[in-house]
């Protein structure tokens, strides 16, 4: 297989002390990737590593075949990459249609094709158009934040606890709007509070641990894994 | 006092004095919305586009009108200097530090325009204005044109906020630069195009000014305070604010003369934004990002 992302051997933090330590990961084409682990483990911070939001001490990070190691997060949004942030990851004052057109910001020319692909992905959202992004629900919003950032055709969509504070519905309608976008060809990574489910629906997982690797694996096998299940699973 | 003298004598100046204090107003909101800090020099940065307003009349012969322009275009690089040379290292620390320095931004325009200007009084135009009689009210000229300019500037600037792609990016800055800069939104770009914005408005408003009243290095300083008191009055972050509460302080002022000495004029604005701050500090319109 070879890696649409990669991540090698990352350290690195916000400020003095480093929260990732020899991180390494690999994201393949059209592949589901979760995070997961116990609260402080760094995975949000793994994630936001890749997206140049924290300083790398050493490692690198590869995209394409291009390298892309402290790149401006500005500059990192045209390799291909979109991120999802867990909060406040819509424009509340702007509509839902603005929302979009933002994501689409670094696109000239014509992205209407961009934007009915959106709303084929997310029809709810076509009749809430001219809604105020801040006045939808949390699942909703969750919907615009996704939509927005596919509105740039990303390789590899990035999606920090995409189901944090969802009902159970929302949720297996987020796990369902992430295979849809798989199936159009983007490379989706996770971080996931909800291990279970998350590893029954991702291809592979990776388990952190106080910014470490601690093991990975397909889905299943971490699933099945007893020792992870204890640790991890609350199994 | 009967209705039309009341409508001659005090709402008409004072609409149009309202009318300056908002298009200030509006500007002191971009800021606030975009760079979220107070901006002391606004009042300066108005007479200096005063100023140049009446620099490049002079010196191309052109009208005040036709110069006005050329002159918020000078003001709109003046703030952006001015953003460059001295806001642009403070911008990660406390914002207090900015609005402070601004302070000393205001000085330091102020002390531009009284080298090459003097403290003197000018005006952009000589002899005085007789009002034109519409029915019984008494209306200069150039009343008409303030009032019907900054209703034109206000509703361009509406539309380049809601509809244009560059409108809309300062509103996303405004409302969330985190997620602005990972739509690929340059933070840098959009607070270049706010003070372009900025100075020009200030530029409107000083000449606006100069134009019913007198060009001196003074003038915007003076209107300083006003300024404030409506975009805080209005609420912050509100456009739509801003108008109001120009118009209110505006009228409110001239209104209060026939309670208070003219001289104490000014207070009127001071009392409104200490009424707004106690009262209902968020403002008319319950403050916002834009």
């Amino acid at each position: 297989m070879t890696a649409l992302l990669t991540m090698s051997s990352i350290s690195g933090g916000y400020g003095d002390a480093d929260i990732l330590h020899d991180l390494s990961m690999e994201v393949g084409a059209r592949e589901i990737v979760a995070i997961i682990g116990p609260n402080g483990a760094g995975k949000s911070t793994a994630m936001k590593s890749i997206f140049g939001l924290l300083t790398i001490r050493s490692g690198t990070i590869v995209v394409d075949g291009t390298d892309i190691t402290g790149w401006a997060p500005s500059r990192i949004v045209r390799s291909g990459i979109c991120y999802v942030p867990q909060v406040a990851n819509v424009f509340y004052d702007m509509t839902v249609h603005e929302n979009f057109e933002m994501g689409a910001f670094l696109r000239n020319g014509d992205y209407s094709d961009a934007l009915e692909r959106v709303y084929e992905m997310f029809p709810d959202m076509k009749a809430k158009q001219k809604a105020l992004a801040g006045s939808l629900s949390g699942g909703q919003r969750q919907m615009v934040a996704i939509g927005r950032a596919l509105m740039l055709d990303p390789k590899v969509l990035l999606l920090d606890e995409p189901t944090a504070g969802l009902s159970p519905k929302y949720m297996e309608q987020i796990f369902q709007t992430c295979r849809d976008i798989r199936n159009t060809g983007v490379a989706l990574v996770l971080v996931e509070q909800h291990a279970k489910q998350a590893l029954r629906f991702a291809d592979r997982g990776y388990v952190l641990a106080a910014g470490r690797n601690r093991c990975d694996g397909t889905g299943v096998d971490l699933l099945n894994n007893r020792f992870i299940a204890e640790m991890f699973l609350g199994a | 006092m009967d209705i039309s003298s009341f409508i001659n004598f005090f709402l008409i100046p004072g609409i149009i004095l309202g009318s300056i204090y908002a298009l200030g107003a509006i500007g002191v909101t971009l800021v606030y919305a975009i760079m979220r800090h107070g901006h002391f020099a606004h009042g300066d940065l108005a007479t200096f586009g005063a100023f140049m307003v009446l620099l490049f009349s002079a010196s191309s012969g052109l009208s005040p009108y036709a110069a006005l322009p050329i002159a918020a275009v000078a003001a709109g690089l003046m703030a952006i200097a001015i953003d460059w040379l001295f806001y642009t290292h403070l911008r990660t620390l406390p914002k207090i530090i900015t609005t402070i320095s601004s302070l000393g931004v205001a000085l330091m325009l102020r002390a531009v325009v009284q080298i090459f200007w003097g403290v003197n009084t000018l005006s952009y135009e000589t002899g005085i204005a007789r009002p034109e009689n519409w029915f019984g009210l008494r209306i200069k000229p150039h009343e008409v044109v303030t009032v019907v300019m900054v209703i034109g500037l206000v509703v361009a600037l509406e539309i380049f906020l809601r509809h244009s792609k560059w409108g809309k990016a300062m509103r996303a800055m405004s409302d969330n630069p985190d997620l602005a800069s990972l739509c690929g939104i340059d933070n840098r770009k959009v607070i270049a195009l706010t003070w372009m914005l900025v100075g020009a408005l200030c530029a409107a408003s000083g000449f606006f000014l100069g134009l019913n009243t007198q060009v001196k290095s003074l003038m915007g300083w003076n209107i300083l305070l006003p300024t404030f008191a409506a975009a805080i009055l209005g609420g912050v972050g509100r456009i739509e604010g801003a108008i109001l509460g120009g118009l209110i302080v505006g009228i409110c002022e001239e209104m209060s003369v026939l309670v208070i000495r003219s001289e104490y004029k000014v207070l009127s604005g001071f009392v409104i934004l200490l009424l707004a701050l106690l009262i209902r500090p968020t403002g008319l319109f319950r403050g916002k990002v834009l």
